[in-house]
Formats: C-alpha cells, structure tokens, sequence
C-alpha cells in the first residue's frame, strides 16, 4: 500500500477508529473512543496515529511516553490501543504505524517500549512479535474482586 | 525533548495575573477540576514555553537558507513590521477568547465540557503570556517607538468589542458559540501556528510547537462536545438541535475565513519568510478540513437515526443523503452543512457580496439582510454586531459607502486608554520604581 499516510491523530479522526474498531469487534462505541482521544490528543497530539488512504483511515496505534507505571521509573512508550481496517491487513500498515509511534517515542527520550496482549489475541501476539518486541521480565497478574 | 520554561518580569507577570482576575474570575476553578478530569496530566504553568529543536536556518521566502533572526533589529525593517503586527494580533486572539469564554461558560450542561473549556481558556491565557514574552523579551524599538510596557497595555485594555480580528469580538449567545467557536476559529487558530511555525524570528517559531500541541485539544474541545450533541439530536432527546448548531456555524464561519486575511494577500508574509502559505491557499485547506468535520458528525447523525443499518450500509445511505437524496425519512436539511464562503463576509474578497448560503446571489439588499437574519442565531440576530452589518450592508448595496470604509468599521470600540477596570488610575502594567 504505496499510498498509506502515517500521520499523528487528529479530533477528525474518531469516526475512522470507531468504524475499524466496529469492524473488529463488532460494536459501535463512539463514546469510548471520543474519550480516549481526547486523552491522547490532549497529553500528547503528536503522538499516537492514524494510517489513512486517500483521508479515510485505515489503522490506528495509540500510545504515550509515561514514566513511573508499576514501578518503572524510565521514560517508557506505552503501544496500547491499535487496530487495521481488516480489509487493509496484511499491507504493511501495522507495521508503519508502529514504526512511526516507536519514532516518537524515541524523540521523547524513551528507551524501551512496552505493550500488553491478552493471551487469547494470537495474532495480535504474532504481530507485536515480528515487530521486535519481546517477553517481559514482568509479570501480569490479576485477581477477581 | 523538553520545552524550556521562561517566565516574564514581575510587572508583566503581575499585569497578566490582574487581567486575570479581572476578565477570567473562574480560572481558580481550574486546579480542583484539573485533578478530577485530567489527574495524570502536568499541571498548568501560566509561563511561556521555548521549544529547543528548531531550524537556524530560514525556511521559505527570499532570504531562505540564511539564518534565523535572533532579534528584531536582524530582520528587515518591513518584515520587522509586519511580525510585530502578527505578534500583536495573535496576543489580541488569545485574551480576546478568554473574554468571549467566560461570558457562558457557568452555562456548560456537562461538568466535563465545563472542565474542557476552562481548560482551554487557561491554555489561550498561557499563549497570551507566551506573546506577551514575545513583545517584552526583545527590541522593538527599530521599528516601532511604542515602549513594551505601552504595548502589553494597549493589548490588556481590549474588551470584547476591540480587538483585532471580528471573530474576537463577538459575543458568545450560549454555551454551543464555546464548542462551535472551538471547532471553527481555534481550527483557524491552529492554521496560523503552524504556518508561524517556520518563521524567520527565531523566537517566534520557537513559540509554535508547544502552542500547537495545546491547540490540538481545543480543537477535540470543541469536536467531541458537537458529536454528543449531533447524536443526542439524531435521538431527539438533545437539547441542541441540529438547526441551533447550524446557525452557530453560519455566525463564525464567515469569521474563521476572515481570520486567514484577505484571499487575494498573504505574499507578503511568505516573501519575508514568516509563514509558508498564502491566505487562500491556506483558507482553501481550511475549508476542506472543515468539510471533512462535518462530514463527520453527519455520519454519526446518520448512524443514529438508521439503527438498523450496519456500518457499511450507513455510510452509503450518508453518501446518497449527503448527494441530495432523502434515505428513509432522513432527508439532507436535516443535516448540517458549511455555508458557502461568500455567505455574510465583512472582510476580503467577498466583503458584502450579497450571496446566500447555498451560494445563491441576491440582487435586493433586503431580501438579502432578511436572508442572513433569518440564517443567524435568534440572540445573535439581536446584537450591535448584526445590526452593524445590516447598515453597512445596506450602504454598501446602495452606493452609499464606499466598500473599503464599510471593511474597516468595527461596530464599537471599548478600549479603556489602558487601564484597568479597578481604577483609572492603577494601570496594567505597573513600573518596578511604582510597585517597589
């Protein structure tokens, strides 16, 4: 896909990630993401981001440069919502969202990255994997309360 | 990269915080909902912020590829001129806002669009700081004989009625002028800042990237807000309907485009390396980024009022309503739409064109004042700003003015001779000796 644009989000780009999002899961969930984009946007505009082709997005990857999260005191970019239009899969459009939030993070004095997967998303899994990413001396734990 | 943080002199710190308290008494409002909507976020610092990573070197213009000034004195005296009037002008915006704000921000339905807006305004008042820096931490006496102190005054004395730019001196009629203002002139807002951003003054561009990352979240303080309301009114269970947000924009879109300067001009600016577009290729990019918003609350209006559709099927629906079609009772009145942008224009190329809003031309003055009347906000119609426009209006179809005199009358002036409202004679800016 030569003619992907990989650009920061924008307010003007929440009715494309809730449609990707309705793709994938199914459901249409504006609040959600009008709240978390406004959070993004305004902690960060230039952070998380959108692919788009033609001005319709086609993938999203949001993240921010946060420090002191479970004890880790280093400037760490956080990979945490992401999603490709299913039809655009494949393409490399994952790939050069993650390259250019990566690039951000690293502008912002970041060393290291780091993201979650439940266990059940494989190919989420897969993905974070073939871009680098590797197992965490950490551990998730959980408890019902 | 951190941005550096500066604060001003004392006198100027102390003006700034007295103008405060005078035009924005809801500002100490700001850190108790600073904690309970934005916990994780820095707190709020009324300083202004120099951003390091900046070019040397200028970027367009005649004189691309030398060094950036450092001081006013470095660049040409006409480019001098014309930076100390955008300076000037873009602190005129930034507290002219505030005032605007304040008028009906206690009217926000939700305490979160209470919250948003107190926050942008206290952001408009650090970029106000942020120019005042601008105009007091350099010379400017190669071309102007105005003291800093005088400078900094003038733009502290100006009231809702007497600032630079039109869009700043209007008053707000609700709480929906906060939102649509914010979707529509903090949008052109953003425009110049990025356009400013390769200036030729050093210290100028330095200024832009930390503004433009706080002018990202007004514009989401604006668009989020529309979307709720876009979808409570698909439901009709809203208290703003889709007409009120129409007439809304019909009141400040003229006014954003007029922000951008006349279509014809801006060469100037791009000659001596101070922004890197002219006015209307930079209004044209506007408009479009304006289409694209409200193609986007149409949409969610879309999807609200045909559950029954999936998304696909919604989207196409939207494209034929939006092509003229009516698509199981949603018809396209009912959705909104951006004014044509000859529509009600004081200023520019189409300065008192008589063209409606659809871009139908009308050759009858009246018909053509009863047109914009009845396209206006009721409250607004009952404003010194509209009947201003209908007289000159008139005038202007009749031969009667001339049409550069009717494009520089402003409806009133309220500047207050520099003082401030507590007492005429206590001044914003006071000089150390008086303070000490």
């Amino acid at each position: 896909m030569s003619d992907v644009r990989v650009r920061p989000m924008t307010e003007l780009d929440i009715e494309g990630i809730c449609r990707i999002d309705e793709r994938i899961t199914g459901k249409y969930r504006p609040e959600v993401w009008e709240q978390r984009a406004a959070y993004y946007i305004r902690r960060d505009p230039d952070s998380s981001q959108v692919a788009d082709v033609g001005g319709r997005v086609v993938g999203f990857m949001l993240g921010e440069v946060r420090g002191g999260e479970f004890g880790l005191e280093e400037p760490t970019g956080w990979v945490e919502f992401f999603g490709v239009d299913p039809s655009s899969r494949e393409k490399g459009v994952g790939r050069r969202l993650i390259e250019a939030l990566l690039g951000h993070f690293r502008s912002k004095g970041a060393h290291v990255a780091r993201t979650m997967v439940a266990t059940q998303d494989k190919d989420i899994a897969a993905f974070i994997a073939a871009m680098g990413f590797k197992p965490a001396p950490l551990s998730a734990l959980e408890k019902r309360l | 990269m951190k941005d550096d943080v500066r604060t001003l002199p004392k006198q100027y710190h102390d003006a700034i915080e007295h103008w405060q308290r005078h035009n924005f008494p809801d500002f100490p409002k700001l850190a108790e909902e600073w904690d309970r909507f934005f916990p994780k976020d820095e707190p709020f610092c009324l300083c202004a912020k120099i951003a390091e990573d900046i070019p040397t070197q200028i970027e367009v213009g005649e004189r691309k590829g030398e060094a950036k000034a450092l001081a006013p004195k470095d660049l040409p005296e006409e480019a001098a001129q014309h930076l100390l009037m955008q300076i000037k002008a873009q602190a005129s915006t930034e507290f002219g806002s505030i005032q605007q704000h304040q008028g009906t921000l206690a009217r926000a339905q939700e305490p979160q669009d209470h919250a948003w807006a107190l926050r942008v305004m206290a952001e408009e008042l650090r970029h106000g700081y942020q120019m005042v820096h601008l105009l007091t931490s350099a010379d400017w006496s190669p071309v102007t004989d105005t003291k800093a102190a005088d400078m900094v005054e003038e733009i502290l004395s100006m009231q809702t009625g007497s600032h630079v730019l039109a869009a700043f001196n209007l008053e707000y009629d609700s709480f929906l002028d906060n939102v649509v203002f914010a979707a529509f002139i903090d949008r052109v807002g953003k425009y110049q800042l990025t356009m400013q951003k390769i200036s030729a003054y050093k210290p100028y561009a330095s200024s832009m990237p930390p503004m433009l990352r706080e002018e990202a979240f007004h514009l989401a303080a604006g668009v989020i807000p529309l979307r709720r309301w876009v979808e409570a009114a698909a439901r009709g269970d809203g208290y703003i309907t889709m007409h009120d947000i129409q007439k809304a924009t019909h009141k400040w879109f003229g006014r954003g485009l007029e922000m951008f300067g006349d279509e014809r001009g801006g060469e100037t600016n791009v000659r001596f390396g101070l922004k890197d577009m002219a006015n209307r290729e930079a209004q044209d990019m506007y408009v479009e980024e304006c289409e694209r918003m409200y193609d986007d609350l149409n949409e969610r209006y879309v999807r609200v009022r045909l559950p029954k559709l999936s998304r696909d099927e919604a989207e196409k629906a939207f494209a034929r309503i939006k092509a003229g079609e009516t698509v199981e009772g949603v018809s396209p009145e009912e959705l909104l739409r951006l004014p044509d942008r000859r529509f009600f224009r004081r200023r520019g190329e189409y300065a008192y064109q008589m063209v409606g809003t659809t871009g139908e031309s009308f050759s009858a003055v009246e018909q053509y004042v009863a047109h914009v009347l009845v396209n206006l906000p009721e409250a607004y119609r009952a404003s010194i700003d509209v009947k201003h426009w209908a007289d000159l209006q008139r005038k202007v179809s009749r031969g009667e003015m001339p049409l550069k005199e009717a494009i520089s009358s402003m409806p009133r002036l309220a500047r207050m001779s520099g003082g401030c409202p507590c007492a005429k004679s206590v001044r914003w800016v006071s000089s150390q000796e008086s303070v000490n």
